[in-house]
């Protein structure tokens, strides 16, 4: 496994060993704490990072502060593994997905009693903040807001004819369009939209529009068999038009954005959390546009906020306190804050957004303006996933695919999938 | 696996002829071949034993990594056995791969190692050449290479565009990307190959020359003589391509982005472990998984073992 260790003591160290001071080396920094803190992401979120880290350094000499990246895949063996081993990181960035695992297994220490004192982010809103807590409790600092939307090509668009989907665009509306543009369209192995029945975000906002929810409060499936059997046929009508990309294309989409069809050019529209918005534009030659996932008609709001990651503090930390005090100085302080800028998504703190506002690219400034935009579309959080729910979602993913490749149909697929959740659900 | 290897290695390594004297002074007489030894020896009980041990204890118990573990017996073999349907996909896919591609790989290797055979010029260039594979082969970088050639519009259907044919994304549809998978084992033939070619330069040439004035065919000369003399190679090679196969890991981690997708078509059986581990946190599981793999491949190379004295001929 690869991981790239940022150490600058050790480098220091070194470089003192060279002039024969190494005995010295690892106190060139006379610092009474010493924290580290992890993250994944890529170069640019390291370099930004690392700069905020400096700032930091200056601002609070008496910490001193490793920081340590790695990519996503690499992330969560290790931390996990560091976690069992007692000997974490005192400050973790945190995904959305996994922070019910890590505080409900007590590996996360509630920042409810810093809130006001070390942790100054009251002013990130109720919603920001229950959206990270774990059963009542405050177990990270929001690092950005960030909801789910299409992201797509309006050139591709215009090229067949046919008027992008936009804000409160219905799924009917987005089928009678994707398949008015594979009429339109003359570009070869080139659809209107990904294959989304295995896209869980999506599967969510739908559910959400029929007053549905992916799991209940009680952590159980909050869906039936039936309302599953809908969706997958509602995406074999898309692929029978020819609306969607085929099975096969779709299969090689892994979630990432280089792996997207969008960019391979394979389609027009795909969906994505919205801090992915940047890193899409940069591998894209067109100028891509942002929007709001397709909503039910007369339904229930799709859309909600939710935190793209958060920080969250080691529960064995032996400086809880300084990783508190470097987590409001990265989300919080604009010496910090205004370093890492947007790239983790749209600041939950409106100060801090107000003073990035000015500096931005074009591409950044689409993604606050679809967050603003959405904001007539958002609905309450929905329940927080149970134990589990990492599983389901494969579940769900080799389910959308046996229809995808008509090895099932949309009724028996539902049920399976229905069956199939609830056996891992019970099994926790 | 390792630990067998290891096991045999030091039985091995530990049996020097026993010195006259006393057991302290033949002690302190082996004192430095054991100093000697105790870079390996520490890093094969800390590293290797330890760990092994350790999970061979975790396979009993219900552990998630993050809160300690509890005992529960065999229930995770039970559980294994009885109402795991991935397990069963996992075993169907991994046994076979493991089918299709040994043999496959073998031949192959023999195939080229009997053409490099024939006194060419340049051996040692295309020795190189055709190795070279192997050396990249579990890299992370070829099973990427894999995936664009693969792809809907990957090298493969280009080729085949110019014939007019449109294929599908090999890699991504589930009723080829486990070939696809097997393909890219094959195309890392190197190691058995120039193992073969070592066995086959073995063979003496007036065994061939008698033959040919007796009036034996090319293919006769191969089975009645290629085949019989290389059987010790075959075998060797025949064990570790199969153990290697078992193991397979990092192509089907790359390829189908750590899901075995598309519909399980690649989840091979350590890929399933590492889910089960690291995705879902059933370390438990997990372990009882990795010593199911560890008897089966011990059964496999025992197997092969027992089969010996039907198929390989020793000179002496």
């Amino acid at each position: 496994m690869s991981s790239f260790v940022i150490n600058r003591r050790h480098f220091l160290g070194a470089s003192a060993g060279v002039v024969g001071l190494s005995m010295f080396g690892g106190a060139a920094r006379a610092a009474e704490t010493d924290i580290r803190m992890v993250w994944w992401g890529s170069e640019e979120r390291a370099n930004r990072t690392n700069a905020a880290i400096e700032a930091f350094e200056q601002a609070f000499a008496n910490v001193a502060v490793e920081g340590e990246y790695m990519g996503w895949g690499d992330y969560w063996p290790r931390l996990a593994t560091q976690i069992a081993g007692g000997n974490a990181p005192d400050l973790i960035q945190m995904d959305y997905r996994y922070v019910f695992e890590y505080a409900r297994r007590g590996a996360l220490l509630p920042l409810d009693s810093y809130l006001g004192n070390e942790l100054k982010i009251e002013d990130f809103g109720t919603a920001n903040l229950e959206s990270c807590s774990v059963d009542g409790k405050l177990y990270g600092a929001n690092v950005g807001v960030n909801a789910i939307g299409l992201i797509l090509d309006p050139s591709a668009w215009e090229n067949a004819g046919v008027e992008p989907p936009t804000y409160g665009t219905t799924w009917e509306d987005y089928i009678e369009k994707c398949l008015a543009f594979a009429k339109g369209n003359d570009r070869k192995r080139f659809y209107a939209s990904v294959d989304g029945s295995g896209k869980e975000a999506l599967f969510e906002g739908w559910l959400r529009g029929r007053g549905k929810s992916l799991y209940s409060e009680d952590g159980k499936l909050g869906y039936d068999a039936k309302d599953a059997a809908d969706w997958f046929a509602m995406w074999v009508e898309m692929r029978k038009g020819g609306g969607c990309v085929p099975p096969d294309i779709q299969a090689l989409d892994k979630e990432s954005v280089e792996n997207s069809p969008l960019i391979l050019g394979y389609c027009a529209t795909d969906s994505i959390t919205s801090n992915k918005f940047v890193a899409f534009q940069k591998l894209s030659k067109v100028p891509l546009g942002l929007t709001a996932q397709p909503v039910v008609k007369d339904g229930n709001p799709s859309s909600y906020l939710k935190p793209s990651q958060m920080f969250s503090v080691y529960a064995k930390s032996k400086a809880p306190e300084a990783a508190v005090e470097l987590a409001n100085f990265l989300v919080r302080d604009p010496r910090g804050a205004l370093i890492l800028g947007m790239e983790r998504g749209v600041p939950a703190s409106p100060a801090i957004r107000d003073a990035l506002m000015p500096d931005l690219d074009e591409a950044s400034r689409k993604v606050v303006d679809f967050i603003s935009k959405l904001t007539p579309y958002v609905g309450p959080l929905p329940p927080a996933p149970p134990q589990g729910a990492g599983e389901v979602y494969n579940v769900f993913m080799r389910v959308s695919q046996e229809v995808a490749f008509e090895a099932s149909s949309p009724e028996k697929g539902g049920e399976s999938l229905v069956k199939e959740a609830n056996s891992v659900l019970q099994r926790g | 696996m390792n630990i067998t290897r290891h096991v045999t290695a030091s039985v091995v390594a530990g049996g020097p002829p026993r010195p006259a004297g006393g057991r302290q002074g033949a002690f302190f007489r082996n004192l430095p071949g054991y100093l000697f030894l105790s870079p390996w020896l520490i890093g094969f009980l800390c590293l290797t034993l330890g760990p092994a041990l350790v999970s061979l204890y975790l396979s009993f118990t219900d552990y998630d990594l993050l809160q300690s573990p509890h005992f529960v017996g065999a229930a995770n073999y039970v559980r294994m056995m009885t109402e795991d349907p991935k397990f069963s996909a996992a075993m169907r896919v991994t046994f076979l791969f493991v089918a299709l591609s040994v043999p496959l790989k073998l031949i192959f290797a023999l195939a080229v190692a009997m053409a490099l055979n024939r006194g060419l010029k340049g051996l040692t260039f295309y020795r190189a050449i055709f190795y070279l594979p192997s050396l990249l082969g579990s890299s992370v970088a070829i099973a990427v290479l894999w995936r664009q050639l693969f792809a809907a519009d990957g090298l493969i259907n280009s080729i085949l565009g110019v014939f007019g044919i449109e294929g599908p994304s090999w890699i991504s549809n589930p009723n080829y990307s486990l070939y696809t998978l097997v393909v890219l084992s094959v195309w890392q033939f190197g190691s058995p190959m120039i193992i073969f070619l070592a066995g086959l330069r073995q063979i003496p040439t007036d065994m061939y020359e008698a033959a040919s004035l007796d009036g034996a065919s090319a293919v006769r000369q191969f089975f009645r003589i290629t085949l019989p003399l290389l059987s010790p190679v075959i075998f060797f090679n025949l064990v570790i391509q199969t153990i290697e196969a078992f193991k397979a890991f990092t192509p089907a981690f790359i390829v189908s982005g750590g899901t075995g997708g598309p519909i399980n078509s690649t989840l091979f059986y350590t890929l399933y472990l590492y889910q089960e581990a690291f995705g879902y946190f059933r370390m438990g599981y997990a372990s009882a998984l990795a010593w199911v793999l560890v008897v089966i491949i011990a059964a496999f190379t025992a197997l092969s073992f027992l089969s010996t004295r039907y198929w390989v001929h020793y000179d002496d």
